[in-house]
């Protein structure tokens, strides 16, 4: 196993948590932390050098590549070891929500980071004599503390079984890699070596064990950070009291003029133990407003990454075409919900694919609740008892990363490129795999060909 | 007291291929040294199959070449068949081979060694080891004293040695027909080293005239035979072909019955034996639906007609030997000349060592060999090498020389050894490395003879052949980039290797990246004016261009190992003391004493997390250490046992300015 990566190099996450508050900080740490910051603010990391410890800077961040401007954020140097992890840190607090953080994480990555694991800048706190181990355990309880208890039970029912799985794609790989030692080691033996159109058919359906695998990685991301539950509708059609009600506290300003939320806003909530990111939308209508039409066009960019999308009508008023087209529109799940249901006028029906909803006696919340949680969990929470789900980004990172050495590895044979050349891909799948399970390797391969085949003189 | 006495620099104990290459090393590095064993005319002797080479072995034979080593130059004088093996792979695992002449092979070493200044040969058995702190020298069976301030140990299968054929009773033997060293593996047992036992076996031989060749597949060496050395040019020897033969179900049912006679499998012999080189009762064993088995039937040599039957490896009795010879096609009427047997022997688990094979424990000690649980002539040359050379270089106070595992398949090996111990005789293979690609037959000289010329290792016609080799690869490698070939020179190749024809000239490195283009064809479609170049060197050249981004992506591999290398663990640290690591890597470490992160790493049973949290209590012990006085421990780093110990003691470890890592600093602790 490749461990080189795991003193020397610069790792980066997002330290708020997701989706809450204005403001969100992605932190950076490690020998290449000014480099990679300065990467993102399109000057050299020397260009950092000069800035004065604890300094702040109001920068444009560029998406490498592109150049696309991905946000406006204040950049603060902590230089080490006077950090929080003893190493060079950089902070970067962007403005808050969903994209950007992820953009910005995503840009560091690109520009030579590694995701941080969890815990990590802790751990890194804890070897560089910031903290000691007490202190580090008890960070780690506190983190641990935030996450509700029937989605920890969620993610360990699914995760279940991971270990094994990505234990066994291991030993898949270091299959394959026996087949060509059998090439390499051992041309002269009783048995011919395995064809090498049999060993790339054999790569080929690792792959796609690796790709059955990676499939799950969305619902595990899902579980792992929250399903987004944009709220929609009309102005003053009680989205606001609505998202109030289910994060339970005064978080949205509520009032009766119309327009009044001019940005969108999120909270992290809790629904029968599962994570949904609730947003707060400003009401779709056309505005000549400046401010509020900013406001419209997040809640349009939300819209796009809504897993799902509660819209609110209130009770006793009608759809609009408009409000219809809108709705048919959307591609994620859609929740049709009556609001205000104790103000509804005397013999009104509401549509029968409604939910209703009266914040004020809080009747229906609960029944909110449960569609809510079987729209977007149950399919992700049930028929998985085969296959384990991948929860976490590094794991889905690395494991993309097996599986591009995999089809490397069949290309390169395919092409005629001899085996201990594309064994080296085999080679940097294994380290891959390896460092998802954190094992240690030895001689496995080796073990694998004496094991299997009649070798020796 | 009285006796004979004689004072060397370095005493190397054992002529093997260990022994042979210990001396010859510290020799040309201009050590006073004696070579002692007990039969002189045995020196270099091959005492399993009379071959030298193969895939991984092929490559350490030429290693030990390009450091200045006997085993290439003897393999070449002695050789009666060169075969380059997996030639239809890749250039980077191709593994030269060759059968050797028995009777011939160690004249050849002889008259090598013959030729070294400081080099002294003696003819006894040691029978003890005289220590005062440190080794001092040796004592013999006769009565000589030999003082010495190193001694290179080499006793191959000789340490307590014993000899198994079905059925009849065990025999104390080293070799067979020659004795086994019984006191000196007892005076090693009292000085506290850990000892186990490991088995191997050989087959039988047969006498060629009895055996019924057209039964037989013919098996013909390279018709262009290629050189193990890169610096000499012994002349060819007539070459011979080998014979293979299948054994059958009746081999397979003739082993069974007799199973019960086995010493292997009659409970006689504990010791492990090696997985990759079975006995023939193994195979069927544990292989019962492999129905046939693979015999290679190997000349012995030019001026007898003896056989080794490669492949029967066997401690059955000697009539079940003949009983399954018989069964095999061309074998029927076989007159078997030796019985195949097992030996089993004393090893000191190679945990015990440092990487520059010096015991741990004792100053001026050194082992090379089966005697650290290794199998094969290469592997064994290769340590007497490294052993020979730190002795000589810990004698003259001079730095340890360490080859890495990026450096070469020896390097891969020592480490391999020290680091986690053997639980089976240890062979070389190149899945063992983790940088094949740049562990190459063909780069030996680039890689290692370079080295070997910085410290002296090389003779000065050795380093002349060098620095001719090197202008030549310098000559290729420009040849290759700015020679352009016009269409009709190279299109008919082209053409030939299914490749598109090109219509305006196109250099000769970027033709050579095409697949199936190869470097000798370009040379010769270059027409007569075109230069010539060594096979090895047109190899070297046309992996760099064809397979030019695998071997960048193992170097920078490379280089981040290296980096990790470059933290340094001080000597004496207390890996026990260490709470925060697990209780398997506090013992493993502690056991092995790692000299950098680098080899903590590649400890089995220590974890990323253990390494982490290693890092961070030598960080503490380093900062408290820079208060108190100095926290250094006795001498057991990677260290050498020259005369001024505390200034050698990491002469390898390069410093590396903390700062520029960030708060995880590489400074070595302590300072």
């Amino acid at each position: 196993m490749d461990r080189s990566g795991t003193l020397l190099d610069t790792i980066v996450a997002q330290a708020t948590p997701p989706g809450v508050g204005a403001v969100a900080v992605v932190r950076l740490s490690g020998p290449g932390a000014r480099e990679i910051a300065g990467g993102l603010m399109r000057c050299d990391g020397a260009a950092m050098a000069d800035w004065p410890e604890r300094s702040s800077r109001l920068r444009v961040l560029h998406r490498p590549g592109s150049g696309e401007a991905l946000d406006r954020a204040l950049v603060t140097l902590f230089a080490a070891p006077g950090s929080y992890t003893g190493e060079d840190v950089v902070e970067i607090s962007t403005h808050g929500g969903l994209s950007i953080p992820a953009a910005v994480v995503d840009a560091c990555v690109a520009l030579g980071a590694r995701r941080a694991r969890p815990g990590e800048f802790t751990q890194r706190a804890y070897l560089n004599g910031k903290l000691d181990l007490t202190q580090a355990e008890a960070v780690g309880d506190l983190v641990a503390a935030n996450s509700p208890k029937g989605r920890a039970v969620a993610l360990h029912h699914l995760e279940r079984g991971l270990g094994e799985r990505i234990a066994d794609l291991r030993g898949e790989v270091i299959g394959l890699s026996a087949l060509l030692v059998q090439h390499i080691d051992f041309p002269e033996e009783d048995e011919a070596p395995t064809p090498i159109d049999a060993i790339i058919a054999r790569a080929e359906a690792v792959a796609a064990k690796m790709d059955r695998l990676l499939a799950t990685a969305p619902a595990g991301e899902l579980l792992r950070e929250g399903a987004v539950a944009v709220l929609a509708g009309r102005p003053n059609s009680g989205k606001s009291s609505l998202f109030n009600a289910l994060v339970g506290i005064e978080r949205a300003i509520v009032t009766a003029e119309a327009g009044t939320t001019r940005d969108a806003i999120e909270a992290v909530v809790s629904i029968d133990g599962f994570p949904f990111r609730l947003v707060d939308t400003a009401g779709l209508r056309s505005s000549s407003n400046q401010v509020e039409r900013l406001g419209i066009e997040i809640a349009h960019r939300y819209l796009a990454a809504a897993d799902v999308v509660l819209y609110c009508r209130e009770a006793g008023h009608g759809m609009s075409e408009e409000e219809d087209a809108f709705v048919q529109s959307l591609s994620c799940a859609v929740v049709r919900v009556c609001t205000k249901w104790d103000l509804a006028p005397g013999g009104w029906t509401p549509d029968p694919s409604e939910v209703t909803v009266s914040v004020v006696s809080g009747h229906g919340l609960d029944s909110l609740g449960e569609v809510l949680r079987d729209l977007v969990f149950q399919g992700v929470v049930e028929g998985r008892d085969e296959v384990p789900v991948v929860t976490r980004r590094r794991q889905a990172d690395l494991l993309r990363q097996a599986r591009a050495e995999i089809a490397g590895f069949g290309e390169a044979l395919a092409g005629g490129v001899p085996a201990e050349f594309a064994s080296a891909h085999l080679r940097t799948a294994e380290s891959a795999l390896e460092e998802i399970l954190g094992v240690v390797a030895t001689d496995d391969v080796l073990d694998r060909v004496f094991r299997d085949f009649c070798i020796g003189k | 007291m009285s006796g004979l006495r004689l004072s060397y620099d370095v005493v190397v104990v054992g002529g093997g291929h260990a022994g042979t290459e210990a001396a010859a090393a510290a020799a040309r590095l201009g050590a006073r040294t004696v070579l002692i064993t007990p039969d002189l005319t045995r020196i270099g002797q091959m005492s399993c199959n009379p071959a030298i080479g193969g895939i991984a072995k092929g490559t350490v034979a030429r290693e030990v070449d390009a450091l200045g080593g006997v085993m290439g130059r003897a393999t070449d004088a002695a050789s009666i068949q060169f075969r380059m093996l997996n030639r239809s792979k890749g250039p980077a695992v191709w593994g030269p081979r060759s059968q050797c002449d028995r009777a011939l092979y160690p004249i050849a070493v002889r008259r090598i060694l013959d030729e070294l200044d400081n080099l002294d040969l003696f003819q006894e058995l040691v029978t003890g080891l005289n220590f005062d702190g440190r080794v001092r020298g040796v004592e013999t069976r006769g009565g000589v004293t030999f003082e010495a301030k190193a001694v290179v140990v080499t006793a191959g299968t000789f340490l307590r040695g014993r000899i198994h054929v079905g059925g009849a009773a065990a025999l104390g033997a080293g070799r067979a027909g020659e004795g086994p060293s019984i006191a000196l593996a007892e005076a090693l047992e009292a000085q506290g080293l850990r000892v186990a036992r490991f088995k191997t076996g050989t087959p039988p031989r047969i006498d060629g005239r009895s055996v019924d060749y057209s039964r037989c597949e013919r098996q013909e060496g390279d018709r262009e035979p290629f050189r193990f050395s890169c610096y000499a040019d012994e002349p060819y020897l007539e070459q011979r072909p080998c014979w293979i033969t299948w054994s059958g179900p009746e081999l397979q049912e003739i082993v069974t019955a007799n199973l019960h006679r086995s010493a292997l499998y009659g409970g006689e012999i504990s010791g492990q034996g090696p997985r990759y080189c079975p006995s023939i009762e193994d195979k069927v064993k544990r292989f019962p639906a492999a129905r046939r088995h693979q015999v290679f039937l190997e000349p012995e040599g030019l001026d007898t007609t003896e056989l080794y039957v490669n492949g029967l490896s066997t401690s059955l009795p000697a009539d079940v030997q003949v009983e399954f010879l018989r069964s095999i096609p061309g074998l029927e009427d076989a007159k078997m000349t030796k019985p195949g047997y097992a030996i089993e022997y004393d090893y000191f688990p190679p945990d015990q060592l440092l990487h520059t094979l010096e015991v741990r424990q004792i100053r001026g000690l050194y082992f090379a060999g089966q005697i650290n649980g290794t199998t094969g002539y290469e592997e064994a040359a290769g340590q007497g090498l490294i052993a020979g050379a730190n002795a000589a270089l810990a004698v003259q106070g001079r730095d340890p020389f360490v080859i890495d595992r990026d450096q070469g398949y020896i390097g891969v090996l020592i480490d391999d050894l020290v680091t986690k111990g053997v639980d089976e005789p240890y062979r070389l293979f190149t899945s063992r490395a983790e940088f094949r690609l740049l562990l190459r037959q063909d780069n030996g000289p680039t890689r290692l003879g370079t080295l070997a010329r910085s410290i002296g290792l090389l003779t000065s016609q050795q380093r002349s052949a060098l620095e001719e080799r090197l202008r030549q690869e310098a000559r290729a490698t420009v040849w290759f980039q700015k020679h352009a070939l016009a269409p009709e020179e190279i299109n008919g190749v082209l053409a030939e290797a299914g490749s598109a024809a090109i219509e305006r000239p196109v250099r000769a490195r970027e033709l050579l990246k095409r697949p199936g283009v190869d470097a000798r064809s370009l040379l010769n479609a270059a027409g007569t004016g075109a230069p010539s170049f060594d096979a090895d060197v047109l190899a070297t050249v046309e992996i760099d261009a064809k397979y030019e981004g695998y071997v960048r992506r193992e170097v920078e591999r490379a280089s981040k190992l290296r980096q990790q290398a470059e933290f340094a663990i001080p000597g004496g640290t207390p890996f026990a003391d260490f709470a925060t690591l697990s209780i398997e890597a506090r013992q493993k470490l502690a056991r092995i004493r790692p000299g950098n992160l680098a080899q903590a790493s590649r400890i089995p049973g220590v974890t990323p997390a253990d390494l982490q949290n290693l890092v961070m209590e030598l960080r503490r012990r380093a900062s408290s250490a820079a208060v108190g006085p100095s926290a250094a421990g006795p001498r057991d780093t990677g260290g050498s046992s020259g005369e001024t110990p505390d200034a050698a003691s990491q002469p390898r470890v390069r410093a590396v300015p903390g700062a520029a890592q960030g708060g995880l600093s590489t400074e070595p602790p302590g300072r």
